[in-house]
């Protein structure tokens, strides 16, 4: 041990028998180099044994040829500066080698260095697997479709359980929470009211110009009110106006509850002996179910009236003669199935929303990934829902 | 990302050359107030390098948001906070992030990364810092977690799935990954059981020990007092009352003071 240089000859490492490299001349001396003493070998250390040169003290660990059956002796009398995480690759280095640390013997580094040494050995499990796992095609498949299945059962029982819920209440129909159910029925419905105008006006605006562009060629003009007609009460309005409450009331249901659930509110109120489904789940879908056949009415007359004044300014058609043609020409029939079909997609958006809020797990991401599911299922859901009626329905007067 | 130029020249402050340095955290005449009350009115104390100190105080009296004001969270409405000698007020915002990779905090609920595993979590500072293999990133965040005692099946897990005391480990391991010079800690062992209370105690010892790392925490554990801290700085309406070693605070002739120390005997 006495007989240390005071700097790496390069002659040194030749004599463990290692053919000194060009590179390991380069790089071995700067964090580490091995000598050999009467009683064994010794690694000595020397510059900065820290994570910001991870790599560098890996690569120069890797060049040493340590002997793993004959004593070694650590030399930190040349160490700059060491923590856990330099202590550590040399302490799992020497391991892979066969060198458990008890073996070791620790020589020059001052008490702190020495401390943390053996705090990270005795600290730090030998293998304990990879932490980082990558997941494989069929580990991946197997999730998803796993994750499929779970997602069908749970909303079957959800459905189930809404139902058993709304039975309930028909028994009882004290336990209906009317206050819950005007609140909701306020942000469904009456909030919404100005985006479904605006935006159900601007598609009569549209369609009634780019269909009064056609009628004109045939001179025409007053056939767009036909048109105008069975197009906005039959599908423009109803679709529309789903759309934006699924975007609007849906995405709303699920953040709202989702967040109550990561606080452990549905819980709380659960524990309170209280039905989550009754004072939750109920007056939201309710709310939905009542108010959008309402919107729908409401984006109807929106959409007709700007047609309606496109009608006037572009196609010479006054309000007169457009809403009598209307008034003859447009059979109720179709102005109801509009709204028959209304409640349906509520439904559809309702449940989907819920579901989606209960099945949040407790952190902020699932949060967002349930939200980002409620809107694109619940507006999937509004469009497969209303092509399933125009099959069952196609006639049109 | 940092350049080669400021990674080198953080590892330079890095090397401890003793006593000739501006203590570690230096608060001057800190006043701030919230909700139409001074919650500090004038507090300054200064941690030097290498001491672990706490921060004591009743429920409200300021200690998290003093806490949030050092690392430059939050601003105080007057006075002057100091990080590693650099005026808070007066940083740029990158160098404000240059400061804020040389220190960790523990949030008081963990705060993880909710959409990733616990060893992406702990991996996550280093990746951003510097590029390692897969070994040795598995190696590290390894370390990590066994230096905090998290057992290994933990770290595939989510931080939803684990209890509450496990989500403090996995958040110490996080604090630690980038080998800080300076911890905040804020309640580090409340939702602790006592054992692991004590383990995690006598953890931060040796690493406060072994790295010179200077701590500053917020606590009231009292236990924690006595096992870990140099130095105890009290805080009673929106002032420091007592400051000093544990024993000494202990005796102080204060009506709060020796209520919160009576409360382990009576209690």
């Amino acid at each position: 041990m006495s007989v240390v240089p005071s700097c790496p000859p390069d002659g040194l490492t030749q004599a463990d028998g290692a053919e000194p490299t060009t590179l390991q001349r380069e790089t071995a001396p700067r964090h580490c180099w091995l000598t050999t003493e009467d009683d064994g070998a010794v690694l000595h250390l020397t510059g900065q044994w820290v994570l910001d040169h991870l790599p560098e003290l890996d690569a120069a660990l890797k060049q040493q040829r340590i002997d793993p059956l004959r004593p070694l002796t650590l030399d930190g009398s040349r160490l700059g500066r060491l923590d856990s995480a330099g202590a550590n690759r040399l302490i799992a280095h020497l391991e892979g080698l066969g060198l458990p640390f008890p073996n070791l013997r620790l020589s020059g580094f001052n008490p702190q260095a020495e401390t943390l040494i053996r705090l990270v050995a005795c600290r730090r499990s030998a293998c304990a697997g990879p932490p980082l796992r990558r997941r494989g095609m069929r580990h991946a498949l197997g999730w998803h479709v796993f994750k499929l299945g779970r997602a069908v059962v749970s909303g079957l029982a959800f459905i189930g359980q809404t139902g058993q819920a709304v039975a309930e209440l028909m028994a009882r129909p004290a336990l209906l929470r009317t206050r819950e159910l005007t609140v909701q029925m306020e942000m469904v419905g009456l909030r919404a009211i100005p985006i479904i105008v605006l935006m159900n006006w601007l598609i009569g605006v549209v369609f009634a110009y780019l269909l009064g562009i056609q009628v004109q060629k045939f001179g025409a003009n007053v056939f767009v009110v036909d048109g105008v007609g069975l197009a906005i009460t039959r599908e423009l309005a109803p679709l529309i106006t789903a759309v934006l409450v699924a975007g609007r009331s849906g995405a709303a249901f699920t953040a709202h509850l989702g967040a109550m659930k990561v606080n452990q509110e549905i819980d709380a109120i659960a524990v309170l002996g209280l039905s989550p489904w009754q004072v939750l789940v109920l007056p939201r879908i309710l709310a939905i179910v009542l108010m959008l056949p309402l919107l729908t009415a409401v984006a109807d007359v929106a959409g007709i009236l700007g047609a309606a004044l496109v009608a006037d300014w572009h196609l010479g058609v006054t309000p007169t003669t457009f809403f009598d043609r209307l008034q003859e020409r447009l059979p109720m029939q179709t102005v109801v199935f509009g709204l028959v079909k209304a409640p349906v997609f509520a439904l559809a958006i309702g449940l989907i929303a819920c579901h989606n809020g209960f099945a949040v797990q407790r952190d902020a991401r699932s949060v967002g990934l349930n939200t980002t599911a409620t809107v694109v299922y619940s507006i999937v859901a509004v469009i497969l829902i209303d092509a399933a009626f125009a099959v069952a329905y196609p006639e049109i007067k | 990302m940092l350049t080669d130029a400021q990674t080198t020249s953080m590892a330079g402050m890095g090397q401890r050359a003793p006593g000739d340095e501006a203590p570690v955290v230096e608060v001057e005449g800190v006043r701030t107030r919230l909700g139409g009350r001074w919650v500090h009115d004038g507090v300054s104390f200064a941690v030097p390098r290498g001491q672990v100190a706490a921060l004591i105080g009743g429920s409200g009296t300021g200690k998290t948001v003093l806490l949030r004001e050092i690392v430059g969270l939050e601003r105080p409405t007057e006075g002057r906070v100091r990080l590693f000698g650099e005026d808070l007020a007066a940083v740029t915002p990158a160098r404000l992030n240059a400061l804020r990779r040389r220190f960790g905090l523990l949030f008081q609920d963990g705060a993880l990364f909710s959409n990733l595993s616990v060893a992406e979590n702990v991996a996550a500072p280093v990746q951003e810092r510097l590029r390692l293999s897969r070994e040795l990133m598995c190696e590290l965040v390894n370390l990590r977690l066994n230096l905090v005692g998290l057992p290994p099946e933990t770290a595939l897990k989510r931080p939803s799935e684990l209890s509450g005391g496990m989500r403090k480990r996995a958040a110490l391991a996080r604090a630690l990954a980038l080998e800080p010079e300076l911890l905040f800690l804020d309640e580090p062992t409340a939702g602790l059981d006592p054992i692991g209370g004590r383990d995690f105690d006598r953890t931060l010892r040796v690493l406060a020990d072994s790295l010179g790392l200077t701590v500053l925490l917020t606590t009231h554990d009292l236990d924690t007092l006595y096992d870990l801290v140099d130095r105890v700085i009290v805080l009673h309406e929106g002032r420091v009352i007592a400051d000093g070693p544990v024993e000494a605070v202990a005796q102080t002739e204060h009506e709060w003071i020796r209520s919160y120390f009576m409360s382990r005997q009576t209690g």
